[in-house]
């Protein structure tokens, strides 16, 4: 994968909350992003809980984020993470943070997830 | 000690409405339910109440957090909560409450109620099935595949703990509360049963670092693999994620299927369980994938082979 791969428009994602992708159709989303106005914050849908490492945090399609969208929630057994930095602030991961991606917004707001690489 | 097995999970919760509509699509039946909560209740009176995470009247949370705030114990007469009173009063604060329950901590810091149980005697044919040689499971005439059969949850099963000490933990419920070793995963911990039950655990301790501490899941019986596997169907196209299954254990032998859940603790479906009493033989091994399912399944859409050849 070392092209851009279009996720969708940055109005699909209601403002302040977040949506999976699967864009390698694995059959489940490999991935989540987060919108705030512009910004778009995206992570592997992957929960860094030792022993249960890359398991698929949401609770129900799209479901990332705690009631107040003020924070990443694992489902699985309550881990938070801030959504900023990725890091676990509360729950069974304290220190370890979320595998970020890196993604592009263009001027006509069409989202799209960079190759891995293209972070440096 | 004649503790029967459990009565009820309190959690408190960061998004009430979305436990409260998850737990009635699992198919629990809804109590008294609104912005402040609800009680779901399995077919034997049995259930799981949700409070928001800052209702004063909760029991207070773990330090990590756990939105698990209580779980109770239902004891099969006054004796016995007379009993665990006295045992628990020796070196600890036990409250007795309005409703006559009492409420203490257990070792590791999960508050734990015991009550004179609520669990109703119930009688609902399981799921039967047809096999040469015995004697017919249905009746002539009546049919087993029905995509239309209401599925309740039958009755509480078990919660599974992450401990920091596994050791302690388990010698507080073996030599506190008279609990049995079912079995073990000699890495993890153990599977437990209380006296007042034949069922194979209604707790589970696995052993973890502190910061872990919390619940990984629980679990109400279903009334076969055929309920369970539909349960679980139905759940996942009502769009909840599956984390585990559907399979089938080898420890307790029950029929298995995890979702994750907005109480963020995993909730299982659960069918057929072994049952044991004081004669059994603990069984120990390291847990691994072999060790802790006979196999394991993922839903997949409908589909038919060939379509109409005509
Ligand atoms: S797998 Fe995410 S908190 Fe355990
Ligand atoms: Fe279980």
């Amino acid at each position: 994968m070392n092209r851009p791969i279009r996720l969708c428009h940055l109005s699909d994602i209601e403002d302040g909350d977040a949506r999976g992708f699967d864009p390698h159709q694995q059959g489940h989303d490999s991935l989540f992003v987060i919108r705030q106005h512009r910004q778009v914050i995206g992570y592997r849908n992957a929960c860094p809980h030792k022993g249960y490492e890359g398991t698929s945090m949401a609770w129900r399609k799209d479901r990332f984020l705690n009631k107040a969208h003020s924070r990443v929630i694992c489902a699985a057994h309550g881990a938070q993470f801030d959504i900023n930095s990725g890091e676990c602030l509360l729950g069974p991961c304290p220190g370890q943070s979320l595998d970020r991606l890196p993604l592009l917004v263009n001027e006509q707001g069409d989202v799209y997830l960079l190759p891995a690489d293209s972070e440096k | 000690m004649n503790i029967t097995g459990l009565d009820s999970l309190v959690f408190g919760v960061d998004d009430v409405e979305a436990c409260n509509q998850y737990l009635t699509d699992y198919g629990l039946i809804p109590n008294n339910v609104s912005a402040a909560g609800g009680t779901f209740t399995a077919l034997d009176g049995t259930s799981v109440v949700i409070r928001h995470r800052d209702d004063p009247e909760l029991p207070p949370a773990l330090p990590t957090g756990a939105s698990l705030r209580k779980t109770i114990h239902g004891v099969a007469d006054q004796a016995t909560l007379n009993a665990i009173a006295e045992e628990l009063g020796k070196d600890r604060d036990v409250r007795r409450l309005a409703d006559g329950s009492i409420e203490a901590e257990d070792d590791m810091g999960f508050t734990l109620g015991f009550q004179l149980s609520c669990r109703q005697p119930i009688s609902i044919p399981a799921e039967k099935v047809n096999a040469p040689g015995d004697e017919p499971g249905r009746p002539v005439n009546v049919i087993g595949a029905d995509e239309s059969i209401t599925i309740v949850p039958r009755t509480l099963s078990h919660v599974v703990y992450f401990v920091p000490d596994s050791k302690k933990a388990e010698q507080f419920y073996i030599e506190r509360l008279g609990f049995r070793v079912a079995d073990r995963f000699t890495n993890l911990g153990p599977f437990l049963r209380p006296q007042g039950t034949l069922d194979h655990h209604t707790l589970f301790l696995v052993d973890t670092p502190p910061e872990m501490q919390g619940v990984e899941h629980f679990t109400f019986h279903l009334g076969g693999p055929t309920e369970l596997l539909l349960a679980g169907k139905r759940f996942q196209e009502k769009g909840y994620e599956s984390f585990w299954g559907p399979g089938r254990h080898i420890y307790g032998s029950n029929w298995f299927w995890y979702f994750n859940s907005p109480m963020g603790v995993h909730v299982e479906f659960d069918a057929d369980m072994d049952l044991h009493d004081d004669s059994w033989t603990a069984r120990e091994i390291d847990a691994s994938a072999d060790a802790s399912q006979i196999f394991n399944f993922t839903l997949v859409d409908k589909w038919m082979p060939g379509g109409d050849p005509h």
